[in-house]
């Protein structure tokens, strides 16, 4: 009786431990997926530009923002997960003598409003109360969803503030102003409403690192155009349009993302090191002590590109999710896979397969057409039968 | 007879023209239960082994589908020449009642009959769209042509056929079976009520009944199981597909809450049905009358109509020309057809094509389209119950009928 027992409790734990390990097997394995070098557990990366001045002479502001908002398109983020404020129109200004246009550089090379801009705080909307709200997500319900964070914990934010700004603060719409505190609280908030996995600031005012002075939450990496006592300057001049169109800190950091694109391995420290003070004429600033990676290991696209680490694997490989693990975990990534025209064929060729299957099924058991020519046959026939009836 | 056949030959003409290339998926002229597409989208289904009516767009009943898979391919050309046919059937059917009412034969009335159906424009348009209602029409005006011509059983037939796809006009059962019991001349202006036999009635119902479940039955062959009845008269019955027609239905069901539903398919189906009494033993003395009024009655307030369902209905006054003197308003009656005529593809162009307009604005041609039909249902109603009195005479006024 004991021995029956002590057999059975043997047995159960060995079996138990074989499926616990199994498991376990299966959680490494998927979490080594999600943790490999580089990917590092975002999924999903969204942006905020804010341009916080209004009135045509700021319209350096307003070309810093779209500026910004062209690059990121560009490398990859899509308008979805953009939340782009304007406070102001400069391209539809009275004074724009170039209507229906904003351009960044003297040479008016490109035209940063095109057709194809969505922004989705404009005007008065820009307000520190809106920017607060949609940060932290304490928004109306009947607030749109274009207009929402919708961020999670695995969603890397690029945080971009361009306007007037001064000791610990950034001046909203010429009547109301944002301090430092306040935005550290907001990411306080998110990082306790897991709203972001890692937030990259960048903020180009006049004494700008001053704002980034007071985070206190993980997982922020900071950067800023001049420190306390300094001012920005705007770098291009444009005489037919009569006002400055770039700024030289955003102007910079723009150039330096011209020459990247979306399979770029080039890191954060790569840009921090791009900045230099004879071109700057401010001392740019960085913060990293809230930032667990070493910048040097951080790719600008985890920040300024929507990239999404995709590996093609071929189906009659995997048997279970441990094979696709291994697979996944040593397989390079790759952003287009050229095995995909063969992969497509083969999935067709299976359902083509599956299909006339069901349908050769179907046509012979159940709707045969013999059926219907009877049916019809016995209409006609009943009609033939009421003639001769009366 | 060269009348009817030159305007049989235009109708041809004007089928292989481009002009119904525009027409098979407008919805005035076609519904969800009469839809050309429709139809060769269930003929599809069938030919290539899946039920057609598992999908909730096939409509038509199994009998028609059964049909067009076997005798007569869905090929455009083909059933053009086959809805001529049709039109020409039914005209000819709609002479020949007369022709059984009055006893007489005058080709010049006869040709007025033909004509007023192979040149009423909602039946010719319908009947380019390749509407199944052309074919419900046919069958209809068939039904009464042997009622009147005294053929039981083939009339009969005719009903549960036309039963099949068009689930009200089995509420032309009782004024079609005193029909078959009484006769078809005009008794307009002599209101006696008529000695019938019970045996007669009952012998009739009972044929109507047995022709009715043999054609379910086949329908239940063509189409396997039973789910066609849901698909086809639960259609009809629960108002489940809403895509715009001229009926006065689909916008009060898109826009009232579910919880209200059931109570309006109730109000609803019982304006179609509750006429089909009172009209049956008023006009007992007349029921082929009473049939002509009842087919007004149905096409005005059913669920899915078409513009070929008032289009019959205002064709078939033609057989009653002993009731003109006696119409109070054709008039404005056709000056409402007119204006309901003019706005209703102009409203359905403006939401649908355009887009500058919305459903209101169909919805009111609707409502316009709803008077005409309800006008010229009550003045031929009217008209029924004025003959006996004659012309008003001078110094007299009628009190009550």
């Amino acid at each position: 009786m004991v021995f029956h027992f002590l057999r059975r409790l043997i047995l159960f734990t060995l079996f138990y431990s074989f499926v616990a390990a199994q498991t376990q097997d299966q959680v490494n394995a998927a979490s080594k997926f999600l943790q490999k070098d580089g990917v590092q557990g975002h999924t999903n990366n969204w942006a905020v530009l804010v341009c916080s001045s209004r009135y045509w002479f700021n319209y350096r502001h307003m070309a810093n923002t779209l500026g910004m908002y062209r690059t990121v398109k560009r490398l990859g983020i899509p308008d979805s997960n953009i939340i782009v404020m304007l406070a102001d129109d400069v391209s539809c200004n009275a004074r724009n003598k170039f209507p229906a246009t904003v351009y960044s550089n003297n040479r008016r090379s490109i035209d940063l409003y095109g057709e194809n801009i969505e922004v989705d705080y404009r005007g008065y909307e820009v307000t520190v109360e809106n920017f607060l709200r949609l940060l932290t997500g304490r928004v109306d319900p009947s607030l749109p969803r274009s207009k929402r964070l919708l961020t999670d914990e695995k969603s890397n934010i690029f945080v971009y503030m361009t306007g007037h700004g001064g000791d610990e603060f950034l001046k909203f719409q010429d009547n109301e102003e944002i301090s430092a505190f306040d935005i550290a609280d907001a990411f306080e908030q998110m990082w306790q409403k897991k709203r972001y996995h890692e937030i990259f600031f960048m903020i180009d005012t006049c004494q700008a690192n001053t704002m980034y002075s007071k985070f206190y939450s993980p997982n922020i990496l900071a950067t800023g155009s001049s420190k306390l006592g300094e001012s920005s300057y705007s770098h291009d001049h444009d005489s037919d349009v009569g006002v400055a169109v770039i700024d030289r800190f955003t102007h910079l950091v723009l150039s330096h993302l011209e020459g990247i694109n979306k399979t770029s391995q080039a890191t954060m420290q790569q840009l921090f090191d791009a900045y230099n003070f004879d071109h700057l004429r401010s001392t740019a600033g960085v913060r990293t002590d809230l930032f667990q990676r070493d910048p040097s290991k951080v790719l600008l696209t985890d920040f300024f590109g929507g990239v999404a680490q995709a590996e093609v694997v071929q189906s009659d490989d995997v048997d279970d999710a441990r094979d696709f693990a291994r697979l996944a975990s040593s397989a390079k990534p790759s952003v287009v896979a050229e095995s995909q025209s063969g992969k497509q064929q083969k999935v067709s060729t299976a359902w083509m397969e599956m299909g006339s299957d069901r349908l050769g099924e179907l046509g012979r058991n159940s709707y045969g057409l013999s059926r219907v020519w009877a049916s019809v046959g016995l209409i006609f026939g009943t009609y033939a039968v009421t003639r001769f009836l009366f | 007879m060269a009348t009817f056949g030159s305007l049989v030959v235009l109708r041809l003409l004007l089928a292989f023209s481009p002009i119904p290339n525009y027409l098979y998926d407008n919805q005035q002229l076609t519904s969800p239960l009469t839809s050309y597409t429709r139809l060769k989208e269930g003929v599809f289904l069938l030919q290539n082994g899946f039920d057609p009516y598992a999908g909730q767009l096939f409509r038509h009943s199994p009998i028609q589908l059964a049909l067009f898979s076997t005798v007569m391919p869905p090929n455009k050309y083909v059933l053009h020449a086959f809805w001529t046919l049709l039109d020409a059937a039914t005209a000819w059917n709609l002479a020949n009642i007369w022709k059984k009412r009055s006893g007489t034969t005058d080709w010049r009335r006869e040709t007025i009959i033909q004509a007023s159906y192979l040149l009423n424009p909602y039946l010719l348009f319908t009947s380019l769209a390749l509407s199944t209602s052309t074919l419900d029409n046919a069958l209809c005006v068939y039904a009464i042509s042997l009622a009147a011509s005294g053929k039981r059983a083939p009339a009969l037939f005719a009903l549960a056929l036309l039963t099949q796809s068009s689930l009200y006009s089995v509420l032309l059962l009782p004024p079609i079976v005193l029909l078959l019991c009484t006769g078809p001349a005009s008794r307009l202006k002599t209101p006696i009520a008529p000695s019938i036999r019970i045996s007669d009635v009952g012998r009739t119902v009972f044929t109507f009944v047995t022709y009715m479940l043999v054609l379910m039955g086949i329908s239940t062959l063509v189409a396997g199981n039973l789910g066609w009845m849901k698909e086809t008269w639960g259609a009809t019955l629960t108002v489940p597909d809403l895509t715009p027609n001229v009926g006065l239905w689909w916008y009060f069901f898109t826009e009232m809450f579910d919880h209200f539903r059931s109570f309006f398919l109730m109000v609803f189906t019982a304006l179609v049905t509750i006429a089909m009494i009172p009209l049956t033993i008023k006009f007992q003395h007349d029921p082929l009358y009473a049939t002509y009024l009842l087919v007004g009655n149905i096409s005005l307030f059913k669920s899915y109509p078409t513009m070929a369902d008032p289009g019959l209905f205002l064709s078939m006054i033609s057989i009653f020309p002993e009731l003109w003197p006696y119409l109070r308003h054709p008039l404005p009656t056709v000056m409402w057809h007119m204006y309901a005529a003019t706005l209703l593809p102009l409203f359905n162009n403006l939401w649908l094509g355009h887009g500058t307009g919305n459903s209101n604005f169909f919805y009111a041609a609707t409502l316009v389209f709803g008077v005409a039909n309800g006008a010229a249902f009550l003045d031929s109603t009217w008209a029924g119950l004025i003959a006996p009195y004659g012309k008003p005479k001078q110094g007299y006024t009628l009190l009550q009928i």
